[in-house]
């Protein structure tokens, strides 16, 4: 095989705090080598090293055998690296073109923009990954995923031998990450190396040829995907065993608290009937796009759904706000944490006590610190939110302990029934299983609880029941414990 | 694959939506700008006949040739994301600058050149304001705005400067082939700009850095090497203007330009560019300047108490940024 990059004893730390302990990490050409680890193993900040982005302390990297230093991320670039990063950075308002040739754009003497040049250029790397599309149209109207695949034709646009992919499939239905999968096929077949660094287990076992496992800043291992398991993997991760990622299920549940009759919104949803019960957990399946999230939000009042019943407790619940939403008891858990979830310029307590702050008002209306403190310390350890006290800055937390704070916010506003959107997207394994754990104890603390998410096996082992959504329409109810998930499936696309 | 539609368009709607995919949002609000325009032009022209007439119409353009020339750097600072409100003072500086150093003596030429490198340097006092310590620019051109009003003030101590060699007055008062000359440098300014903000490789970094900030640093482009650029053309510009200005009346005061920078970031704000960065075009901008001339002169003309002005103009940049947000909107949810 042929190594086109290699690492070795890469040291990084940012003042004090050692991210990245004598790293060694290789990859070869023509293949797909994930990257996997929980939130701060130190993957990002590997790659970052490696795209130029950051510079490394100790160590060296080899480029075809050469010893390599890089300036910036643009000499990275040109020296056959590129990152595609999870957060798209490509400037909405221009034009596809404009973007993939940044500052490369064929000029004349004076540095005008030959534009007939540029556009053919352009084209051309779209029939090199086989894709149709217009490079004059504006970025602002492609969706997530097109942007994506501009990102890649940018990366090939250097002759990129190397090709980062950050957590690539986040944002994509599973149509457009088969899409994805045959472009990066693609890309191995013409020699190219793809890094792709993702925390879905599935995905990275249906697209590598190798595996290497982060943990604590150190490499754990590289394995060839072909003679590993998932249990192997996540035993790498974590490095120890993790018991059951799902607790156990509900021994019982109680009478009904919430319910949802001949609720419609076209286009997003229509003729939408469901139930819960007390101590149930009511999984939402469904691909992408499918309503649910939408469903979600015409519930707690965000939109005004056009038509339905809608009862909570027996009585008619008809929000006009998130806010007449929260105060009759219905919290809903947003699947965008950072756009709409947290304050991220505020601490941790303040974040934890935004959606309740009518409980700490004393008389003339100020806030009783006190109370305040001891509420969110008390949910602080609840949920095991690991910062050095409450009031840290939340943007300087991990995902796992961004979306601890985020479930201590909507705890804090004691819910009657709660609604979580993609619990866990972005967030590390251990996290995780303390999150669905957590999810689990409501439930049996009587909080009705609804849970959104597009990961199969999340749903599978966390509902007592679960709502297959397909199109806007609910298509089946199936219990929990006897679904399988190529009946979920079945319902969710055919 | 195929990843967008590439539909041809056969009914009225389709070609409807396709031209508006052509042109766009800025486009469509350029349109609009454009017809508003007319109805004006149509309405005043039948009601008092005298409104598109030669020395009207000179008029009207001539009163606004200082707004258009700072409109014009202004649009590369709001695409960029930023903002200026001190043009106005740059303005009187300048004018106060001129009139300062030809009073001692110095060359027509040679003063013009030392107010428009003075007014330069305010840009880049305001870029590397910004920039350095990451104050949001419009508080730092507001403190700057006031600085530069209060250093006028002390050096006309309140009043005027005049006086001026005849040479000086040829850019305000002169014409060419039937044209006042400060119109011609207005025009070839914005064709020059225009064309340059459209095609050059280097301009192209406004909408860049407007658009997506950390992506075009990501990208290579020197994003404060470029917001110094742009601040600094926007001043030297609002310098023109005020040397424009000066030559017109043959005078400097601090009374000239009062409010210019809200006429000024009126217009191009009515002429599409959007306070968060990324769009704007110099065609939109003019078209804002000549609708601000032409609704000052209709109420010259019409004799309406002149006071209703302001309602007018600012109901009319409401409008124009709701229009914005609706076509947006709209293109969006397509």
């Amino acid at each position: 095989m042929n190594t086109v990059l290699r690492a070795e004893g890469i040291y990084k730390s940012f003042g004090v705090n050692p991210v990245l302990t004598d790293v060694s990490f290789s990859v070869e050409a023509g293949q797909v080598h994930a990257l996997v680890g929980e939130n701060g193993a130190g993957k990002s900040t590997l790659m970052n090293i490696i795209g130029g982005i950051h510079s490394l302390d100790k160590g060296h990297l080899y480029l075809d055998g050469q010893e390599v230093t890089f300036a910036d991320p643009k000499d990275a670039q040109y020296k056959g690296i590129s990152i595609v990063h999870q957060e798209l950075s490509l400037a909405s308002n221009m034009s596809v073109a404009q973007n993939i040739f940044i500052g490369r754009e064929k000029v004349d003497r004076l540095g005008f923009i030959n534009w007939k040049g540029l556009y053919e250029d352009t084209q051309a790397l779209f029939d090199r990954l086989g894709v149709s599309l217009d490079p004059a149209i504006l970025v602002s109207q492609l969706s997530i995923s097109v942007q994506q695949i501009v990102e890649i034709a940018k990366a090939l646009s250097f002759d990129s031998k190397i090709i980062i992919m950050d957590e690539p499939t986040s944002a994509l239905s599973e149509k457009e990450v088969e899409r994805l999968y045959t472009i990066v096929r693609a890309l191995t077949a013409k020699g190219l190396a793809i890094i792709f660094i993702s925390h879905k287990l599935d995905e990275v076992f249906t697209i590598s040829n190798q595996i290497s496992v982060m943990r604590d800043g150190q490499m754990v291992g590289t394995l060839n995907t072909t003679e590993t398991t998932r249990n192997e993997i996540i035993q790498m991760m974590v490095g120890r065993h993790i018991g059951d990622m799902y607790p156990p299920r509900s021994s019982g549940v109680g009478e009904e608290i919430f319910s949802v009759q001949n609720f419609n919104q076209p286009p997003f949803f229509r003729d939408i009937n469901f139930s819960l019960r007390k101590g149930e957990i009511l999984g939402f399946a469904g691909l992408v796009g499918a309503g649910r999230t939408e469903v979600a939000r015409a519930i707690i009042g965000a939109d005004q759904a056009e038509s339905g019943r809608v009862t909570l407790k027996g009585k008619i619940f008809r929000p006009h706000s998130p806010r007449e939403a929260i105060e009759q008891g219905l919290c809903y858990l947003t699947e965008d944490r950072k756009m709409l979830g947290l304050f991220l310029n505020m601490t941790i307590r303040e974040n934890i006590v935004a959606s309740a702050l009518r409980r700490f008002i004393s008389s003339f209306g100020i806030l009783k610190d006190d109370a305040i403190k001891e509420e969110s310390k008390r949910y602080m350890a609840e949920l095991e939110v690991h910062a050095t006290n409450d009031t840290q800055t939340v943007i300087n937390l991990s995902g796992g302990n961004q979306q601890k704070v985020l479930l201590a916010k909507w705890l804090c506003a004691r819910p009657q029934v709660l609604i979580v959107d993609e619990p866990t997207r972005g967030v590390d394994v251990g996290a995780k299983a303390k999150i669905h754990q957590d999810l689990r104890r409501m439930a049996e603390e009587g909080i009705g609880v609804i849970v959104i998410s597009s990961e199969l096996p999340e749903i599978m082992g966390l509902s007592d029941r679960i709502a297959v959504f397909r199109e806007g329409c609910i298509t089946a109810i199936l219990v929990g414990k006897n679904a399988t998930q190529g009946e979920v499936m079945k319902y969710a696309t055919q | 694959m195929q990843l967008n539609k590439t539909s041809s368009p056969v009914s009225a709607t389709q070609l409807l939506s396709h031209l508006f995919r052509r042109i766009g949002v800025g486009g469509m609000q350029q349109v609009a700008l454009v017809f508003i325009c007319l109805v004006l032009a149509i309405f005043m022209q039948t009601n008092y006949p005298q409104f598109l007439n030669p020395a009207n119409r000179e008029v009207m353009l001539v009163n606004y040739v200082t707004e258009g020339i700072m409109a014009l750097g202004m649009t590369i600072v709001m695409i960029t994301g930023g903002i200026d409100i001190s043009v106005a003072g740059v303005l009187q500086f300048s004018a106060v600058v001129v009139g300062l150093l030809m009073n001692a003596g110095w060359p027509v030429p040679l003063a013009i050149l030392g107010a428009l490198c003075a007014s330069a340097l305010v840009g880049l006092i305001n870029a590397y304001a910004t920039i350095t310590f990451k104050v949001h620019p419009f508080i730092v051109t507001l403190a700057t705005l006031l600085t530069l009003r209060g250093v006028d003030l002390v050096i006309t101590k309140g009043g005027t400067i005049s006086g001026f060699p005849d040479s000086f007055s040829f850019i305000g008062q002169s014409s060419f082939l039937g044209v006042r000359t400060s119109l011609i440098l207005f025009l070839v300014l914005a064709l020059i700009i225009g064309f340059a903000l459209k095609n050059h490789r280097y301009l192209q970094n406004a909408y860049f850095i407007g658009g997506n900030r950390r992506a075009a640093r990501m990208s290579g482009v020197r994003v404060e090497r470029f917001i110094i650029f742009a601040f600094m053309l926007n001043s030297f510009l609002a310098g023109i203007a005020g040397i424009v200005i000066c030559s017109q009346l043959s005078a400097a005061s601090v009374s000239f330009g009062q409010n210019a920078e809200l006429r000024v970031i009126t217009a191009v704000a009515i002429g599409g560019a959007s306070f968060s960065g990324g769009t704007g075009t110099i065609l939109g901008t003019t078209l804002g300047v000549i609708f601000l001339a032409m609704i000052a002169n209709a109420f010259n003309m019409t004799g309406i108490n002149t006071y209703w002005y302001d309602v007018v103009i600012g109901v009319m940049l409401l409008l124009a940024v709701f229009l914005g947000e609706y076509l947006k909107r709209r293109k969006i949810s397509r």
